[in-house]
């Protein structure tokens, strides 16, 4: 365990602790785009910046508190004017390059930004390129999508910029994607996610459709589950267990029937 | 001690407080349809809230590919991190018991962490269908 002092709050965490999670546990907190908890930190989208004085120093730094270890001894301000400039400063820049994101947007307002001082970029879609999509499609073992480009030409995409062959469309990239812009769309029994078509398992019950075939089998066999599990959806499932528990009260033979017949 | 959160079915008049309980207690709007215990009706005039068995070997953690469901050494409950859930949805209709739900604002699954050892459900239910008893 060691001390740090966050804001004059003094906390203690375990040791390997990040900045980000010792400024949670003093109670306070940061804006984060890029980052979860399921990936390593990674550092993309700089709005978590803090000012840090390192023990026995008199200079203070300003760094990312994703990926900045927490050492004993350090003293950390979280909303001292350096870190709300250089906030404002990211801010401005995430604003001209995705000036359509309500995520952006919302948070640009309130570090008091309403419009970019950058010419905003009205051709581009509202990816920050965090890579929190790809770093979380790793960690799921399918690596179907990566960085491609460089510079300017830097891009979330599938190898060759055509359909991946290794998504099973779960979806997780579009749910974290932390400005909404993976397009996922689920009708008709089929999923469409990075320019692909997946068929959607339906409940044995009733029909609906609520995971594709590719992730039910890449689930099964990771969990050791049996595939019966993957088969009802959560709604037929709460009724089969409505069922049995009303079949096992103590109400008699007759309405025991009764639930056995519906 | 263990305590465990009960459901006696026969005791259950239909009133859905545990549904609105929940709803409010876990801060999401006090929709019911955001609520982890859920009331469903099986036949005439006969309800049964169901809830979260907390499993011994619990079909959720297995389906979850990131280790964001474990049981709390506190409660006995499992918890979902959501702070560790990818949104992936596998652990949805890996339960058998329909217990895992989808219908949070941040897209996380949420399920009865029987609130941190006050289950709000129980407190509320008028008719002890549900309690929060030692065994």
């Amino acid at each position: 365990m060691l001390n740090l002092d966050v804001n004059g709050r003094r906390v203690t965490v375990p040791k390997a602790s990040t900045l980000l999670s010792a400024i949670r546990a003093a109670g306070f907190d940061v804006p984060t785009l890029c980052h979860h908890e399921a990936v390593e930190p990674y550092g993309a989208c700089r709005l978590c910046v803090v000012e840090v004085r390192e023990r026995g120093r008199s200079k203070t730094r300003v760094v990312t508190a994703c990926n900045y270890p927490a050492r004993a001894g350090l003293q950390v301000e979280t909303e001292s004017e350096a870190v709300l400039e250089t906030r404002r400063e990211v801010l401005d820049l995430l604003l001209a390059r995705c000036p359509g994101s309500e995520v952006i947007r919302g948070l640009a307002a309130e570090a008091g930004l309403h419009r970019s001082s950058f010419p905003p970029d009205r051709n581009r879609d509202d990816c920050i390129l965090c890579g929190l999509c790809v770093r979380i499609c790793e960690k799921l073992g399918f690596s179907a999508i990566g960085m491609a480009g460089r510079g300017a030409h830097r891009e979330v995409a599938a190898p060759l910029k055509e359909a991946p062959p290794d998504c099973v469309g779960c979806g997780s990239c579009a749910r974290v994607c932390p400005t909404d812009n993976i397009s996922l769309v689920d009708r008709d029994g089929m999923r469409s996610i990075w320019g692909r078509d997946f068929e959607l398992v339906r409940c044995a019950s009733c029909g609906r459709a609520y995971i594709t075939r590719e992730y039910q089998a890449s689930r099964v066999e990771g969990s050791g589950l049996p595939a019966e599990h993957f088969e009802l959806c959560d709604e037929c499932s709460r009724a089969r267990l409505a069922k049995t528990m009303f079949a096992h009260m103590a109400l008699g033979p007759d309405a025991r029937e009764e639930a056995s017949d519906d | 001690m263990t305590k465990l959160l009960t459901v006696s079915p026969a005791r259950c008049i239909g009133c859905r407080t545990c549904e609105v309980a929940c709803a409010f207690r876990h801060l999401e709007d006090g929709v019911p349809g955001r609520s982890r215990v859920q009331v469903r009706a099986v036949g005439r005039d006969v309800w049964v809230p169901l809830l979260c068995l907390q499993c011994e070997e619990a079909a959720c953690v297995k389906a979850c590919p990131v280790f964001a469901l474990w049981r709390s050494s506190t409660t006995g409950a499992i918890d979902v991190q959501p702070e560790r859930c990818v949104r992936c949805n596998a652990c949805v209709p890996a339960c058998p018991f329909g217990n895992m739900s989808v219908e949070s604002a941040d897209k996380a699954v949420i399920k009865c962490d029987v609130c941190g050892g006050d289950p709000a459900c129980a407190r509320f239910c008028p008719t002890r269908a549900l309690e929060y008893i030692e065994v």
